[in-house]
């Protein structure tokens, strides 16, 4: 039961509500008003179904305006508002049925035509619901959203294919410069829908893959030009101008518009230089190889990777590239060296302190040093050896003397940190000097020299006509590089070359001989394979004759013979004919055993000329062979054919044939200017044994250590054996170097090996 | 605190720095010496002896390898020698002792003390680790009976098939983990 006084507090606020809705009218004419106002109101806010006409109806918006204004005095708006929404509930309906037949139908043929017109249709719906403007933001709002909720509740996933397929149909076609319209009113209508806030990844997608493939289209292999200032001018051409409707909408003035459009275009020309650094890094190594005809996509890479923080991913590319295609068994050491100086230009272009550089061309160095002939074929190109014809070295490019790697000046003014991305063990190599990079591949100059050495020794004995010009040049360049002490040994090789045509011309005068050897100083010429040949017969008495003529010349020196490396011209006197020659002088001491007898064994004739090897003999034999001076009757027996035999090709007469043999006139055998005591062979092996032989040679002298360590010590762990050849001189070898040498001697069963610890196989 | 580090300073530093300058050149030369002696030694191929550095660190401890000459009574047999020179070799003889115990009229058989004139009194700095190497093998075949260390090897020495019994019995092929 009610208190009085909660009786009277009722009936207060009764009569409040009353005085608030009559707004002090006579009787209730006031809320009759008001009841009418509301009606109208409600009328108008109610939703309506636009595809149905009936339901249509003008309105005289003066009434209607004057109504709200009632309902709005009487402080009932929200309860109005609330009946408004509840309304638009009940018939949301009406758009879900819409939304459905739209998208059956898209899905039916994947036009995205028929998204944009739903897009307006449902614009119509939006417009036709909406709550007048003077009903303030609050009103609209809600509405807005309670829309947009709905409309985003229904939409099926294909929705947002379709939407982006439309949203690509409006982009520049990448193939035509033919400019689609942009449509503004379908942009403003995905504004209205609120599409746009909703789906803006979704266009930036859209826009990013176009920016992709135009450039993937347009870019890919172009390297001769810089492609960048074409796609900036393409995308201020056909992007922006595209942009103006979804991302400038709204914009008053062009200031305002620019203001718009900044950050998103940013964002493009961002993702458009990322997917061009993307693009130049896949190929990097092409145009690397391409080098300088690539010099545009360098330029294009550079300022890329300004603007994007690919570096690491280029690195990483580049390196992954270099081991699949280039360092591997089957690419040559000059290909190799060659796509490395390239490298070493491209990546000063893209990145001029060098830290890329530095750390793709680590895995290189590493490589190389690895290769026998990496040496070798530096040191070729640097005295530009014909057959590498083109040379690593730049023609028009200064010579310098090698740079040391120099420690950091801090007191100089100008002085700058390691970049910021730069290793530890980072050099900066400030200079551009190719053969500086190239001979720091080793930690020292000297196997450079060493292996120089070498090779001049092969060069100056392959020079038949005295002339040394040449390789007086090139120790002139390399003495700059290398510096003047570094190739003092060079020098005296080649004065030996002079020194010995003087010596000859003297040692002429005193006694004629048609020998003319060439001496060289042996202390200051890398080893020479030695040789155990004889010459017999004439030759031996025309060693022995030069010789003496020499020592009364030069009484503190002494020759020693290398009769292996020179050249004989021979004439061979036969019954029927006379043969000339120019052979090795293998061949002619053979030969010239012919002159004692007709016909030798090989097991005879091999002890006659000293030592050699059964297939060098051979191979000296066939030569007679070729020039049908010798026949070979029966295997390894050989004999002078005095008189010519039709040559029976391929066909190797399996019994002795009993024929001219049986003359007793021997040949008169004439050997007439014996060239040189030492003139270069054309054979397979170089004659002066390469730096590799020479590390073979130091090994035996290792192996003597191990030996004696392990005979004594016992059994030793490698990194025992590898401190305790410290004590053999001149041990330089790393312990890898000396575990696969141990590993040979394994395999050669000189050694085992238990628990990691070596012992000598006894 | 004064009194402290003055008091610790300086006689620290004296005597370190006379001792420093002059030991290295003789050790340096006598290094020399002996890696050179590796070297011939290595590079000699003596059918039967070796002998080679304890540690990189220390050239003055080696340790050798002797093999029985073919022929002897000590054919087939292997034995292993220690060998330290002094700071001032080549002027004074190494001194060498078996490792393995050898049943010889020269040679104590429990301390392994060697009687051989040229280590002793007969010694000169022409000879070398390689010579010594070469006498010490050369004596297992022709001990010097007049002078013995072990007398009952001396006395056994005419009766081959003892002598032989004996030096088996007391024989030790070197292990192989001396190192």
């Amino acid at each position: 039961m009610a208190t009085t006084a909660l009786r009277a507090q009722v009936a207060a606020k009764w009569q409040e509500s009353f005085n608030r809705m009559n707004k002090g009218g006579s009787g209730i004419s006031g809320l009759m008003t008001f009841s009418r106002a509301w009606e109208v109101a409600t009328e108008f806010l109610r939703p309506k179904d636009i595809s149905d006409p009936a339901s249509l109806r003008q309105y005289n918006l003066v009434d209607i305006k004057n109504a709200f204004a009632a309902v709005n005095q009487a402080r009932r708006l929200p309860v109005m508002l609330e009946v408004y929404m509840d309304d638009i509930r009940k018939h949301q309906y009406l758009i879900t049925r819409e939304v459905t037949t739209y998208m059956s139908h898209y899905e039916q043929l994947m036009d995205p035509e028929i998204i944009a017109k739903l897009v307006l249709r449902l614009v119509e719906w939006y417009d036709a619901w909406a709550p007048i403007p003077e009903l303030g933001h609050t009103i609209r709002d809600a509405y807005t959203l309670t829309f947009q909720t709905h409309l985003f509740s229904i939409l099926p996933p294909s929705f947002a294919r379709g939407f982006k397929a439309l949203c690509a149909s409006t982009l520049p076609s990448v193939s035509t410069d033919s400019v689609v319209d942009a449509r503004p009113h379908m942009w403003a209508a995905f504004e209205t829908l609120g599409l746009f806030d909703r789906y803006e990844a979704l266009i930036a997608s859209v826009v990013y893959q176009h920016i992709e493939s135009h450039v993937v289209k347009t870019c890919a292999g172009q390297w001769a030009e810089p492609v960048l200032p074409n796609l900036r001018d393409w995308m201020s051409k056909k992007v922006v101008k595209w942009m103006f409707s979804p991302y400038a909408r709204g914009a008053k003035t062009m200031e305002d518009a620019a203001l718009m459009l900044q950050g998103p275009g940013q964002r493009f020309d961002f993702h458009m230089s990322k997917t061009l650094c993307d693009l130049r890094t896949r190929e990097i190594f092409s145009i690397i190889i391409d080098y300088p005809d690539s010099m545009g996509a360098l330029q294009d890479l550079k300022e890329c990777l300004q603007r994007v923080d690919q570096r690491a991913e280029l690195v990483r590319t580049l390196r992954r590239a270099n081991e699949m295609r280039l360092l591997h068994p089957g690419a040559d050491t000059k290909d190799i060296l060659t796509q490395y100086v390239s490298t070493i230009r491209c990546l000063r272009v893209i990145d001029p302190p060098g830290v890329l550089l530095f750390k793709v061309a680590d895995p290189i160095r590493r490589y190389l040093r690895e290769r026998p002939d990496t040496i070798r074929s530096i040191v070729a190109s640097l005295v530009g050896d014909g057959e590498s014809g083109d040379s690593l070295v730049d023609e028009n490019e200064p010579i310098h003397p090698l740079q040391q790697p120099e420690t950091e000046d801090y007191t100089d003014p100008n002085w700058e940190p390691e970049p910021i991305d730069a290793g530890p063990d980072f050099r900066a190599n400030k200079p551009s000097d190719v053969i500086s990079t190239l001979v720091s591949i080793y930690d020292s100059k000297d196997l450079f020299v060493k292996e120089l050495q070498v090779l001049l020794a092969q060069r100056l004995l392959a020079v038949k006509d005295g002339n040394f010009e040449k390789e007086r040049r090139n120790i002139e360049i390399l003495k700059i590089r290398f510096g003047e002490a570094a190739l003092q040994v060079c020098e005296v090789m080649l004065r030996d070359m002079t020194d010995s045509k003087r010596i000859d011309q003297h040692v002429q005068s005193q006694h004629a001989s048609i020998m003319h050897p060439t001496i060289i100083s042996r202390h200051f010429w890398p080893t020479l394979e030695s040789s155990s040949i004889v010459m017999p017969g004439q030759f031996e008495k025309l060693q022995a004759q030069y010789a003496k003529e020499f020592s009364t010349f030069k009484p503190d020196k002494k020759l020693r013979w290398l009769p292996h490396l020179g050249t004989v011209h021979l004439e061979l006197q036969l019954e029927d004919r006379k043969v000339v020659a120019d052979v090795a002088p293998l061949e002619a001491a053979f030969i010239e055993l012919f002159s004692e007898k007709n016909v030798w064994s090989l097991d005879n004739l091999i002890p006659r000329v000293g030592s050699v090897d059964r297939s060098s003999a051979l191979k000296a034999l066939a030569t007679w062979l070729d020039l049908g001076v010798l026949k070979e009757d029966t295997e390894n027996s050989f004999r002078l054919l005095e008189v010519a035999e039709d040559p029976t090709p391929g066909a190797r007469p399996a019994i002795s044939r009993p024929g001219a043999t049986n003359f007793t006139k021997n040949p008169y055998l004439a050997a007439h200017r014996a060239c040189a005591g030492i003139a270069p062979v054309t054979d397979d092996l170089p004659p002066a044994s390469s730096i590799h032989q020479q590390q073979a040679e130091q090994m035996r002298v290792y192996w003597k250590f191990i030996e004696g360590m392990l005979t004594n010590l016992g059994s030793l762990s490698l990194d025992r054996i590898q401190a305790m050849l410290k004590l053999a001189p001149g041990y330089d070898r790393t312990i890898d170097q000396l575990a696969s040498f141990m590993e040979a001697a394994r395999r050669e069963e000189l050694v085992m090996t238990k628990d990691e610890m070596w012992r000598l196989n006894r | 605190m004064d009194q402290l580090t003055s008091s610790l300073a300086p006689p620290r530093n004296l005597p370190k720095s006379t001792i420093t300058v002059s030991p290295p050149d003789v050790a340096g030369s006598v290094t020399k010496r002996l890696s050179n002696e590796l070297m011939t030694l290595m590079m000699s191929s003596s059918p039967g002896i070796s002998a080679f550095p304890k540690s990189d660190s220390n050239l003055f401890e080696w340790v050798g390898t002797i093999e029985g000459p073919a022929g002897t009574i000590y054919a087939g047999l292997t034995f292993r020698i220690s060998i330290s020179f002094p700071a001032n070799y080549p002027y004074v003889a190494p001194t060498l002792k078996f490792d393995s115990p050898c049943f010889h009229p020269n040679v104590d058989i429990s301390g392994g003390a060697i009687c051989l004139d040229i280590l002793q009194d007969k010694w000169s700095a022409v000879y070398s680790v390689h010579t010594i190497l070469l006498s010490l093998q050369s004596l297992l075949g022709e001990p010097n009976n007049a002078s013995p260390l072990n007398s009952d090897a001396a006395a056994l020495w005419d009766t081959p098939d003892a002598f032989r019994a004996q030096l088996m019995k007391l024989y030790r092929p070197p292990s192989d983990t001396s190192a």
